[in-house]
């Protein structure tokens, strides 16, 4: 359809197609773009890059600078401080419990704050398990000052209240969950010394409790890291080897079977239904079954082998799709994507068919022309629009094989650059190199279809 | 044709008949070699799906036992299949295949429906970028779109439902459903509308009474279609869902250690409901990727 077919109605702005197409284009922007975007992020940047260093122990203190993953720490101190509930359980937090205690001193003055639990033994709990009474614990060592501090809050740092007496009873009335920090020193990325506090959720400590290391970082930085990690992969060369080794054999012979195919359909012969129908099946079976389907032609004990044994060609099965066998499991893959995806590459060759008029065929059969160069002269470039489109098509799918492959191969003999995505983010539970992976089948996608647009125009420009 | 016709009425020589049955014979010989082609490339794509239909319905005696025979000749059983079909996570993958189809079909045909409206019967500034992006985004691997939307829903918190895997396959479907539900909207002539127009309907009501029953059929040949890609999709399927996997999910999860009667009768389960789809929509199969040619 041209066109100067589709009625303009110009007179005024017509803002029904924008309506029309809005629902459209926010469910692509949501579900499409925005995820896209913010996952391809993923490969270039690490969240957990860097550790800020606070100068007080509260997360809303000023940062004094950043010390980056991995990096070592002298650890010079330590202090409780409020958590919110939903975070705790997080690996690595340390946590101290303090408990608010009312008891009276050798005064007999009644105090109340706040004292850790290292230093009450609980004696008393509710049904719950909540702590209600207890009494102060005995310090250990003549040296020690034999009473027991109460604080003003939660923490060392804070006025002392009072003191109780060991062995006094106090009554426990409330519980506080406090994260510990640390007040550490390290180097920041340029070497220069970095002091301050930092939550002990990020940080995992040594025996000695003097030394620790920055386990995950909390501040995101751009990084390569992610990229270096997929190019030195061990399977990162094979699997793009076997992808465009796999689209060089495959794209070929799909575009001579699906011309064929398509000729076949074009011939309008009798039960031409029937054979479209047939032509048309493998578009509608998923990658996984076409897998399993050649599997099951290629297993050691399968249809091929049964069928060489039956032609007495073999005495006993061979097998294809092992280790040693390598180019048997290429061969399998290749067959099995052209079972698979030629179907789509006749329809479009059938549909650019169709736009050819049957004058020009008939004229040049009347002139004398046989199949081939009716093929070659004719149809071929009156087709070539079409198989432009076909081939950008195939080889963004090409670039995609990954059922196929796990099926035939168990995605380890040969592997291919999806399935790495795949595994990279499954079984290594790596979203940021699985991302570095699928930016790279991106960035192969527009890289070929650049090529295919560029090459097939400059040909047109040679010919004019 | 023109041949023929000026043989009845102009005296033709001799030199011109010889060379129109020479033609003509040729022609009959094309035929024949044209079916012939077409029944080897017919017999290419049925053998494998044959015999792994006769493996898939037969015993799992006849699937251990080498060399295989195919269906006539080996018993027919339904025990490979019972045994698949009893196998850990099968029904419910099944079950969580169907609604995650059944959604995205839904979701994917409403708001295909009025952009692909939009695209055949307007033409407005931006209508071309409109259909340009649709088709970049039809471009675009899935295994791209996949990694970022599982970061994405777990940090929302709607990772491994069957719903956030529905709003994926919607969003892999849209570019395609879109284009042919343009398509099938293009296919009829809008002189028809007008025409209605011009007896007095409304807008609204030469769409309810003279679109709407012709479009129908292709649209249901498309919401088929796009049932059919969201039933066979594995990638995606397989990262967005962990206990909430869906059919190919759970084939591919339990492949490497399963039997191969499991797997045969497998991948013969996932194919049938599409050999069935695609035999009700095969008349609109050209409709449908035509137009994306263009």
């Amino acid at each position: 359809m041209s066109l100067s077919e589709i009625p303009k109605r110009r007179k005024k702005r017509n803002w029904a197609p924008y309506i029309l197409i809005m629902p459209a284009l926010l469910y692509l922007a949501l579900f499409f773009a925005w995820p896209m975007a913010r996952g391809l992020v993923l490969a270039v940047w690490d969240d957990e890059a860097l550790l800020s260093i606070h100068a007080e122990a509260q997360r809303d203190s000023a940062v004094v600078g950043h010390i980056p993953q991995n990096a070592h720490l002298d650890i010079l101190d330590q202090q409780g401080n409020f958590v919110p509930e939903e975070e705790l359980n997080l690996e690595n937090m340390l946590t101290e419990t303090w408990f608010r205690v009312k008891g009276e001193d050798a005064e007999g003055n009644t105090i109340e704050g706040w004292a850790p639990d290292s230093r009450i033994r609980v004696r008393e709990e509710a049904e719950d398990g909540t702590p209600l009474a207890g009494t102060v614990r005995t310090k250990l060592g003549t040296k020690a000052d034999p009473l027991t501090s109460v604080y003003a809050e939660p923490n060392k740092h804070s006025q002392v209240v009072g003191k109780l007496e060991a062995r006094t009873r106090v009554e426990i009335v409330d519980v506080a969950l406090l994260e510990v920090w640390y007040r550490v020193r390290g180097e920041n990325e340029k070497g220069e010394p970095v002091e301050g506090w930092a939550q002990s959720r990020y940080i995992q400590v040594f025996g000695d409790e003097s030394r620790g290391r920055v386990d995950r970082g909390n501040t995101g930085q751009l990084t390569t890291k992610f990229i270096d990690k997929m190019i030195h992969d061990r399977f990162f060369l094979p699997a793009l080897r076997n992808t465009l080794l796999l689209m060089v054999i495959i794209i070929p012979t799909q575009f001579v079977l699906a011309i064929i195919m398509a000729l076949v359909i074009q011939a309008r012969l009798k039960g031409n239904t029937i054979f479209l129908y047939i032509f048309a099946i493998p578009l509608g079976v998923s990658d996984l079954a076409v897998g399993i389907l050649w599997f099951s032609v290629f297993t050691q004990n399968g249809l091929l082998n049964s069928i060489l044994q039956y032609l007495g060609l073999i005495s006993h099965p061979s097998p294809y799709l092992t280790a040693e066998t390598r180019h048997w499991i290429i061969i399998a893959i290749w067959l099995a994507e052209v079972w698979r995806a030629t179907s789509i590459v006749m329809v479009i060759v059938v549909s650019g068919l169709q736009a050819i008029s049957d004058e020009v065929l008939e004229a040049a059969e009347l002139f004398g022309a046989n199949l081939w160069q009716r093929i070659r002269h004719v149809i071929l470039p009156l087709l070539k629009p079409s198989l432009q489109v076909a081939l950008i098509l195939r080889t963004i799918l090409a670039l995609q094989v990954f059922a196929v492959v796990i099926a035939l191969s168990g995605g380890d003999v040969v592997t291919v650059l999806a399935n790495e995505t795949f595994r990279q983010y499954s079984d290594f539970r790596n979203p940021n190199v699985a991302a570095a992976y699928a930016g790279f089948i991106l960035l192969l996608s527009m890289i070929s279809a650049i090529i295919y647009l560029r090459t097939i125009r400059t040909q047109e420009e040679l010919a004019a | 044709m023109s041949v023929q016709s000026e043989a009845m009425t102009v005296q033709v020589s001799e030199e011109v008949l010889a060379l129109h049955r020479r033609m003509q014979r040729r022609r009959k010989l094309n035929r024949g070699f044209t079916y012939l082609v077409g029944i080897l490339i017919a017999l290419w794509i049925l053998g494998p799906l044959y015999f792994l239909g006769s493996m898939a319905l037969t015993t799992q005696e006849a699937v251990r036992a080498y060399p295989k025979g195919v269906l006539p000749f080996i018993p027919f059983s339904l025990d490979t299949m019972r045994f698949f079909l009893n196998s850990a996570g099968i029904v419910p993958g099944v079950i969580n295949s169907v609604i995650v189809a059944a959604i995205t079909l839904v979701l994917s045909t409403l708001i295909a429906a009025p952009a692909g409206y939009a695209t055949s019967r307007f033409l407005f500034p931006g209508r071309d970028f409109f259909r340009l992006s649709i088709l970049a985004v039809r471009a675009f691997p899935i295994v791209v779109l996949a990694v970022p939307l599982a970061v994405v829903f777990i940090s929302l918190g709607i990772y491994d439902s069957v719903y956030s895997l529905a709003l994926m396959h919607t969003a892999l479907t849209l570019p395609t459903t879109i284009l042919v539900i343009g398509s099938v909207f293009a296919s009829i002539p809008y002189e028809l509308e007008e025409a209605a127009m011009v007896f007095g309907c409304t807008p609204v009501q030469a769409f309810r009474h003279i679109v709407l029953p012709l479009v129908l059929p292709g649209i249901a040949a498309s919401a088929i279609f796009t049932f059919v890609m969201s039933w066979n999709e594995v990638f995606a399927a397989s990262i967005l869902t962990v206990q909430n996997r869906t059919l190919p999910a759970q084939v591919l999860f339990a492949l490497s250690n399963s039997s191969e009667a499991y797997q045969f009768a497998g991948g013969f389960f996932m194919m049938v409901p599409s050999l069935i789809f695609m035999f009700f929509i095969r008349r609109y199969l050209f409709n449908m990727w035509g137009q994306i040619t263009k």
